[in-house]
């Protein structure tokens, strides 16, 4: 049934993507079955639990809210785009570190949401992440490892960032 | 994956006019989809009955927020997020900012619009008690024109709203005229994020000269809809904030609004909750009226055992003085007030007998349990049996032996103001009740003397 709907045009992860699905198909459908990225997770497909969490033009949106139609043209981040090449995200060394991930379902949702706080907000306070991840579920960790997992990479963004400074003088 | 995509259709004119042409063209046939946040879980359940779905996402002409003088109009299609940040929406209309905030999640906010959410019509839905409280306009538009309508006369029941099929939500319109405006919003649900509310008020008033001058009180999770609690916004408007106008308002509230049992909460629950956020708005304003009182302010702070020592003549059952203490930080008179009802509310007998007992009886002075400070005000309470006649005074004592008798306890009435005459009158006429009702009434005299010496305590 791909064909034969018109081609809707997509930039994940800064790959062009031209893709004929259902308009009305979810954007978390399209990442998982027609890109192969399984990444974004599914979990209560209905905008509550935010494992489907992807940003959207630098907007942070639960996937599996969004007809794809709705992300015509658009700029897509998932959890795959947060390595860059083999080395990892510093949010997600702090996940590993700090034991904010434990049975992984919630993690990308987490990654993401993280990661648009920390695009927007580099030194967030606990109540601050809190907000941000009120979205985002997890039934493993309780919670606290997640945030200590953001506060530590916050942390290690600024330590880069002064040894930067150091550097450029 | 989940629904069925194939069996929807959606189309994304991408303007303003190409959707209202679609809309215009075959009325009824078009389902409009915004953001998304409500379709989209019909359609992952596979409930989603519209066929035709047409795109509002990304239309500029629906996502604006333009300060037009004395008014501000915001684009149906502005999401919450761009509430959110809107300088002039956080400094003339802060509670929209705040519901703006209290929406799903971040997630939830950079998708869910303000057309969708008031289209959509949940009587739960965030933003609706608020744009009542800020009495807003909403702008309809179609290919005929466009039309203006109060939003509290938008919904017309459960999910059903005036639009006509070939109409949009346009815009809702609020004007600037709140800044002397006391403003008060409270959503309870179960927490911060994502909870639907159990019950949310957003209430409005101008306090001028110690009346209220203009209110709003804009309700959600109490009625199939939306509303604005008209019956308790009459009870006060015009009033000045007391125990008393406060109660009917709050029975007013109570009376009006037709809660349902849900898997959220039941209806009893969401009367008694709705009362007691029509009570904390109305006492806030009250407090915003007083300079905080000194003693009040002293008293908050005290250690408990002298705290309660410094309360208890006000009224002398001990009960309720723990209920005061517990009651505390108490920030101002009328909170005070208001706490000292309700902490007498839950007296039972042998309460109101304990507070009985502190009084001498009419006519007479001191009793073995009164305190210094007791004896002190009812020697001014009874300041009139001073000067009354040896005659009326020992009819009061006969009367009261009687009275006592017959009742068990002393005979209580409020004497600041009355003459021994009036008294005796008054003893005269309750002598006739039966023992329920006339415990009520004592009970009641008894909170009135209270309030009284609240006040005076407060004053010292």
């Amino acid at each position: 049934m791909s064909t034969g709907w018109p081609a809707i045009e997509l930039r994940v992860n800064g790959t062009h993507h031209s893709i004929c699905v259902p308009p009305m198909k979810r954007l978390l459908d399209v990442l998982r079955e027609d890109l192969g990225l399984t990444g974004t997770k599914e979990g209560c497909g209905e905008g509550e639990c935010g494992s489907c969490s992807v940003r959207v033009d630098g907007e942070l949106v639960n996937s599996c809210m969004v007809p794809v139609l709705q992300a015509q043209g658009a700029s897509i981040e998932t959890v795959e785009g947060l390595a860059v090449k083999g080395e990892l995200h510093p949010l997600q060394k702090a996940f590993l570190e700090c034991g904010g991930a434990q049975c992984g379902i919630c993690t990308p949702g987490m990654l993401m949401a993280a990661s648009h706080l920390l695009a927007q907000n580099p030194h967030p306070s606990l109540a601050e992440i809190r907000e941000a991840l009120g979205g985002n579920l997890c039934r493993c960790t309780g919670f606290i490892r997640i945030f200590d997992s953001v506060l530590a990479a916050a942390a290690a963004n600024l330590n880069a960032r002064q040894q930067q400074d150091t550097h450029a003088r | 994956m989940r629904g069925n995509p194939e069996g929807h259709e959606l189309v994304g004119p991408g303007t303003l006019g190409g959707v209202l042409t679609l809309l215009a063209n075959e009325p009824g046939r078009w389902t409009p989809i915004a953001g998304g946040t409500e379709l989209m879980v019909a359609h992952a359940a596979g409930r989603l009955d519209a066929r035709n779905l047409v795109s509002l996402w990304g239309i500029p002409d629906l996502r604006f927020i333009r300060v037009l003088g004395d008014s501000i109009a915001i684009g149906a299609g502005c999401t919450f997020r761009d509430l959110r940040m809107d300088a002039s929406i956080s400094a003339d209309f802060p509670l929209l900012a705040q519901a703006a905030g209290w929406i799903g999640s971040i997630a939830n906010q950079s998708r869910a619009t303000l057309g969708g959410n008031l289209v959509n019509g949940s009587p739960a839905a965030d933003s609706s008690p608020v744009l009542l409280a800020y009495d807003a306009e909403v702008e309809i538009i179609s290919t005929r024109g466009t039309r203006r309508v109060p939003y509290a006369e938008f919904h017309i029941g459960y999910k059903c709203n005036v639009l006509a099929a070939d109409e949009l939500l346009y815009a809702v319109h609020l004007p600037r005229r709140f800044a002397k405006h006391k403003q008060y919003l409270r959503k309870v649900g179960t927490r911060r994020a994502m909870a639907i509310a159990k019950v949310a008020l957003a209430g409005r008033a101008l306090i001028e000269q110690g009346l209220v001058r203009e209110i709003r009180l804009g309700a959600a999770s109490v009625a199939a809809y939306p509303t604005r609690l008209y019956r308790a916004e009459d009870s006060i408007c015009g009033r000045r904030i007391t125990p008393e106008s406060i109660r009917a308002a709050r029975a007013a509230a109570m009376a009006e609004i037709v809660p349902i049992d849900d898997i959220r909460s039941t209806a009893e629950y969401r009367r008694v909750v709705m009362a007691n956020l029509v009570q904390e708005f109305l006492s806030g304003l009250a407090d915003a009226g007083n300079a905080s009182n000194p003693v009040l302010a002293q008293w908050n702070t005290a250690e408990s055992e002298a705290a309660k020592d410094a309360i208890l003549p006000c009224c002398g059952a001990r009960r309720w003085a723990d209920a005061m203490i517990a009651a505390r930080p108490i920030a101002g008179e009328q909170e005070l007030h208001v706490a000292a009802d309700r902490a007498w509310d839950a007296m039972e007998e042998a309460d109101w007998m304990e507070a009985f007992a502190c009084h001498p009886r009419i006519g007479e002075r001191g009793t073995s349990n009164s305190t210094a400070q007791t004896a002190a005000w009812s020697n001014q309470e009874q300041a009139s049996t001073a000067a009354a006649a040896e005659k009326v005074l020992a009819q009061l004592a006969e009367e009261n032996a009687r009275y006592e008798n017959l009742f068990g306890f002393t005979y209580i009435v409020s004497a600041t103001g009355k003459s021994a005459e009036e008294m005796l009158a008054i003893l005269h006429r309750r002598l006739a009740n039966d023992r329920a009702s006339e415990l009520r009434e004592a009970a009641d005299q008894q909170r009135t003397i209270m309030h009284i010496r609240l006040r005076k305590w407060l004053a010292q």
